[in-house]
């Protein structure tokens, strides 16, 4: 599929602010299964944007404002192709033992500093226990989904996963939390995405729509032979695997690592946020591309 | 002839090496001469020595506070003046030379190492150090991947802990390649003794440390980014509350750069400056106090207030040096520290000069079983944390404590190495009577890493003050000694002086008082009339 | 006022402007001297030899061995038979200081006469068995107690004009002096590969010793060698004690104490020296020039010495007579 995004975000603070610093993770990536084929960021007011790749490999724009201001807005344009992903591999559980394995899993296979206590987990970390490293990829797109209401306002941008147990709700920020967790206590290598999804009604009656920034994650499996391990997508808020609606702009070990936008300013006032996502299908057969 | 303390026969501990005296109790060559210029003070001496010395570090501020429990029941905080013990520690020329070369070679391996973690990953393609390991440690800093400092140096300041077990050999304990800090007091101390007791230094060619500040500023100078011609070097401390702030202003001071706290710099594009009075001052080096997560919040800790937004911006640019360099931290990491003699032999080539305390990983099972059944007689340490915070030494601990430690370890063995316990060398210190008696000590030798490594002649001994104690941290009642690196050649008395030149001494202005003589006085003579 | 009075201040100020700097002197240099000579040109080392260079204290001719650091010490700072001591200096001074107790104020007076009372305890208490520090201290203490009163208590008149401009020829003659005997060993040649680390050495001391290192760090970004060290210390005007400093604040008190000043001669020797530091500090600053440069400071100064006491004390310096301590 093509996507025309756009994503705007506009800032508006109560009194001036100055040195308004910000990190932009909103660009797609570049990856087997997407290519970006234009992207750009405006900014107003006006700044320099300085551009680099950070380590896990998402393309960070990075601006700073420095005189006085009362209104920021942050303004992403791209252009993307989506394709459909090969059959993922379905190895044993042993493949996963693999020095390779390991090598290639590094980081995603760590706890994280704010892991529920010992024990809480443990009910839903046997039952997302699948015949295989597959089958427990897509058990747990499921069970979330089964035990979790997806409820806005319920949490919010920093909380953990005990907090989304506490609640029994969440986003899918949340929900990808938890997915990361389930998945490496079972020893299989996940990581957070972070990316757009073109949630469009199932009938294809709208070429154009207003969605939300989204996140999902990726499971490792091993590859057969000596292929090397694949990264598998996998969506907790909407079952099953990761397709070609899913734009992706990057990952990391969790929501810390790829956040859409990071900043602060000089100053004690408080800004009012309002952002949007639009997403286009520039190849659908209404023909609706701009 | 052996000389013997005679204020109170000095017995060293059985089953240590007591650094001055041998084990039947005579001075060792090099210490003859200091035991009997200690001999010759006498006690008393000694002991007013000490309460002028205590004064004097009231007077001047080198001081620190306490922290725990004893303290909290006193109600309040109280600067205590930072305890100097007025006996030396001497090192012989010819041992000094081996530590330095060890170090040297040890220094240059870690920076080796920090620059291979984040771009090629080698001595983890090579299959020495398993890239598991590495992510996995706390201090491994994602955002310094792929950014390549000027001259390739990340380790600018190091300060590793040696310690000499029971037979005298020295071993390393720990690395420190983030923000060692002691550098001050070794300074101080050294002025310190010169005041104080300045009788004990004849007969010695003791080799001065003072020049430390011009090579660390130096360095600091050689490492900023080019373009400008007279780069600006600042100190950023975390501010005041911080326990070593004395240091970070004494450095400051000594090296004639600004002091900053975070709240006077700001990035601006890729560029940081400071904020003077005369407008924003661009800023070339920074020799920075605090951990890599506290420097910018928007990178690391985004709920750091100490940090200055936007600073790895201006570092990644390369318009910005930072020292150390940000990531260092995975090197002192206390597990990875087990794989620092292979490093020296992957990335140099050679064979360790200084070994290792023997470690053990805990994420191989085996080695966790093995060390989990002899925690008793174990010392076992976090990895990620310095200073000596979090660590159990087992001969000393309840079997409470063990079952605790052990239930810590279980629950995510990577954090926790185990080592043997070393048995540390003593240096005869005066106790409250003014006799001496052995006391456990370390020491940390600092290196300044610019265009080369330049070693400060000896370091900071850090005494435990206790008896038996082992624990030499000044938070637990550790106090510290004056490190004396002797000269190749040891002269007997005074010091040999330059060939004599001419010169002719200017005319001294007469001070004299001048003198006020009257005019001699006339009598009145004349008469009227006649 | 009385020209008597004017004099007694005016070496009032110069004794104790001496007892200041040599215990400066003394206590930066013992502290470098106990240890061995550094392995990097930046560490620092001034001789004893050179600190009886600087004090003109013994006739170094006739001596034929080095001069021990405890024989220096006595000498310079506890020896009442040496002017020049510490010792004599503040006994000098003290005496002067007696003399105008009802023109300076109260509280100077008692500054000084403690001073001497503290002096004698020290020495008689044999506080010099474990160290000069404490004696030295005591004096640098006491004699910024006593400028700092001088500032806060005494009329800004003629007075306090004579007692700063003989503290102020004091300080220009005796940072002279030291950077003469620390620069002039090596004389106008380059020095070579082994000289240079030892002239360097002597200038890190001279820094230590006028207590300037801090100021330099900040004020200079050259490492602390001879030249910008000397270059320093003598063309500085912001650093106090410099001898461009010291000229200046001599030419501003005696244009204060004296009514007929745009004519007087000393205030005109002052003001083209001033004036020609000013134009040499943007010339060359080798070693060699810095040593021409010094020779004429000094002989300059000398002059202006002269001229003080022929304006104001009647000539009286002319005709002095010894007086013991």
């Amino acid at each position: 599929m093509r996507f025309s995004i756009r994503y705007r975000t506009e800032y508006q603070y109560d009194a001036p602010v100055a040195d308004n610093l910000n990190s932009l993770r909103a660009l797609p990536a570049t990856t087997p299964a997407q290519r970006c084929e234009e992207s750009g960021v405006r900014v107003d007011p006006e700044a320099r944007l300085i551009q680099h790749n950070d380590y896990f490999g998402t393309r960070v724009v990075e601006f700073g404002v420095s005189r006085p201001h009362d209104r920021l807005t942050i303004d992403v344009r791209a252009k993307v192709e989506t394709s459909e992903t090969p059959e993922p591999p379905d190895p044993s559980w042993e493949a996963l033992a693999t020095d390779a394995y390991r090598r290639a899993a590094a980081e995603y296979l760590l706890p994280s500093d704010d892991e529920p206590l010992n024990g809480a987990l443990d009910g839903l970390r046997a039952d997302a226990r699948g015949d295989g490293p597959l089958a427990t990829l897509l058990r747990v797109s499921e069970l979330i989904p089964d035990r979790f209401e997806y409820r806005p306002g319920v949490t919010y941008v920093g909380s953990t996963v005990q907090d989304l147990l506490d609640a029994g709700a969440g986003v899918c920020q949340d929900f990808a939390h938890l997915a990361l967790i389930l998945l490496r206590r079972n020893g299989i290598a996940a990581r957070y995405v972070s990316g757009y999804l073109f949630a469009a009604p199932p009938d294809d009656s709208e070429d154009s729509i207003e969605v939300n920034t989204h996140a999902w994650l990726e499971g490792l499996l091993a590859a057969p032979g000596d292929g090397a391990p694949v990264w598998v997508g996998i969506d907790p808020t909407n079952r099953g695997r990761a397709g070609t609606q899913h734009v992706k702009i990057g990952h990391g070990r969790r929501y810390a690592d790829v956040p859409p936008i990071k900043g602060v300013y000089r100053g004690s006032a408080s800004a009012e946020l309002e952002a949007s996502v639009r997403m286009t299908r520039l190849d659908s057969g209404n023909g609706a591309a701009p | 002839m052996a000389t013997e303390y005679t204020a109170a026969p000095y017995a060293p501990a059985d089953g240590f090496y007591d650094e001055l005296f041998d084990a039947s109790g005579g001075a060792r060559p090099h210490a003859e001469t200091l035991v009997s210029r200690l001999e010759r003070l006498g006690a008393g001496e000694l002991a007013a020595a000490g309460r002028r010395r205590d004064a004097i570090f009231m007077q001047q501020g080198i001081t620190f506070d306490l922290t725990g429990a004893a303290e909290a029941a006193d109600g309040e905080l109280r600067d205590r003046p930072f305890p100097l013990d007025l006996v030396p520690r001497i090192l012989p020329a010819d041992e000094w030379t081996v530590i330095k070369r060890g170090l040297a070679q040890r220094i240059r391996a870690l920076n080796r190492f920090v620059d291979d973690v984040y771009h090629a990953r080698e001595i983890v393609e090579a299959g020495v150090v398993p890239w598991e390991m590495i992510v996995s440690r706390s201090h491994f800093a994602r955002p310094a991947y792929g950014i390549r400092p000027p001259g390739d140096v990340y380790c600018h300041v190091a300060g590793c802990d040696l310690v000499r077990d029971a037979d005298g050999r020295w071993k390393v304990l720990e690395d420190n390649v983030r923000t060692p800090s002691g550098i001050s007091y070794v300074l101080e101390n050294r002025l310190a003794m010169t005041r104080l007791v300045p009788g004990l230094f004849a007969g010695y060619h003791v080799r001065p440390v003072d020049n430390y500040p011009a090579l660390l500023l130096s360095a600091l100078r050689a490492v900023a980014p080019g373009g400008d011609d007279e780069p600006t070097v600042v100190v950023w401390s975390p501010g005041p509350a911080n326990s070593a702030y004395f240091e970070h202003a004494f450095l400051a001071r000594t090296m004639g750069v600004e002091l900053v706290e975070a709240s006077d710099l700001v990035v601006r594009d890729e560029v940081c400056y400071m904020r003077t009075t005369s407008g924003l001052a661009r800023v070339h080096t920074i020799y920075r106090r605090l951990d890599d997560d506290f420097i910018d919040p928007l990178e690391f800790r985004s709920d750091s207030l100490l940090g200055v937004p936007g600073l790895m911006r201006a570092y990644r640019a390369g318009t910005l040096a930072l020292a150390n360099a940000v990531g260092t931290g995975v090197a002192d990491d206390k597990a990875i520290y087990h794989w620092v003699p292979e490093m020296i032999r992957f990335y140099l080539g050679e064979e360790p000069i200084l070994d290792n305390v023997e470690t053990y990983l805990l994420s191989d099972p085996e080695r966790l079983a093995y060390v989990l059944e002899r925690l008793d007689r174990l010392v076992v340490k976090p990895t990620g944390e310095s200073g000596g915070k979090g660590v159990f030494i087992g001969p000393r601990a309840t079997d409470a404590e063990i079952a605790a430690q052990a239930e810590l370890i279980r629950a995510d063995p990577r954090r926790w190495i185990a080592q043997e316990l070393v048995h540390l060398s003593t240096v005869p210190t005066l106790d409250s009577s003014g006799a001496l008696a052995p006391r456990h000590v370390d020491l940390r030798p600092f290196a300044v890493f610019g265009e080369d490594i330049s070693i400060v002649p000896g370091g900071l001994t850090r005494v435990a003050l206790r008896p038996g104690s082992m624990i030499v941290n000044s938070s637990q009642g550790g106090g510290s000694k004056d490190t004396w690196i002797l000269d190749e050649e040891v002269v007997p008395d005074g010091r040999p002086l330059p060939p004599r030149r001419a010169t002719v001494p200017p005319p001294l202005p007469d001070l004299r008082q001048s003198s006020w003589t009257g005019q001699q006085e006339q009598q009145q003579q004349e008469r009227s009339g006649g | 006022m009385l020209a008597r009075i004017a004099h007694e201040l005016f070496w009032l100020g110069r004794q104790l402007g001496r007892a200041e700097h040599t215990a400066r002197m003394l206590d930066g240099i013992y502290a470098i001297d106990l240890q061995a000579p550094p392995d990097a040109p930046v560490g620092a080392q001034l001789t004893w030899e050179g600190l009886l260079a600087v004090m003109g204290a013994t006739d170094e001719s006739e001596r034929t061995e080095a001069p021990d650091r405890d024989e220096v010490m006595r000498l310079l700072a506890v020896d009442a038979n040496n002017p020049s001591s510490v010792l004599a200096c503040v006994e000098a001074g003290r005496e002067g200081a007696r003399v105008v107790r009802d023109v300076i104020s109260a509280e100077m007076w008692e500054a000084v006469n403690t001073l001497r009372l503290g002096l004698y305890q020290h020495h008689l208490s044999g506080g010099f068995g474990t160290g000069p520090y404490e004696f030295l201290q005591y004096v640098k203490e006491r004699c910024a107690l006593f400028w700092g009163l001088a500032e806060r208590t005494m009329l800004e008149d003629e007075a306090r004009a004579f007692l700063h401009a003989g503290g102020r020829i004091e300080a220009a003659q005796m940072v002279v002096r030291m950077l003469r005997v620390a620069l002039a060993p090596f004389g106008d040649e380059v020095a070579d590969e082994v000289e240079r680390p030892a002239r360097d050495g002597q200038a890190l001391a001279l820094l230590h010793a006028v207590g300037g290192l801090h100021a330099f760090r900040r004020a200079v970004t050259d490492p602390p060698n001879a030249e910008p060290v000397a270059g320093f210390l003598l063309y500085e005007r912001a650093y106090p004690d410099s001898v461009a400093a010291s000229v200046d604040a001599l030419h501003t008190a005696l244009v204060a104490a004296d009514a007929r000043s745009r004519t007087a001669a000393p205030v005109l020797r002052l003001a083209r020296l001033s004036a020609d530091l000013e134009f040499r500090r943007r010339a060359s600053r080798s070693a060699g020039d810095l040593l021409a440069v010094l020779g004429d400071v000094q002989d300059e100064l000398a002059l202006v010495d002269h001229d003080i006491s022929d304006r104001y004390f009647a000539g009286g310096t002319q005709a002095s007579r010894v007086m013991t301590a």
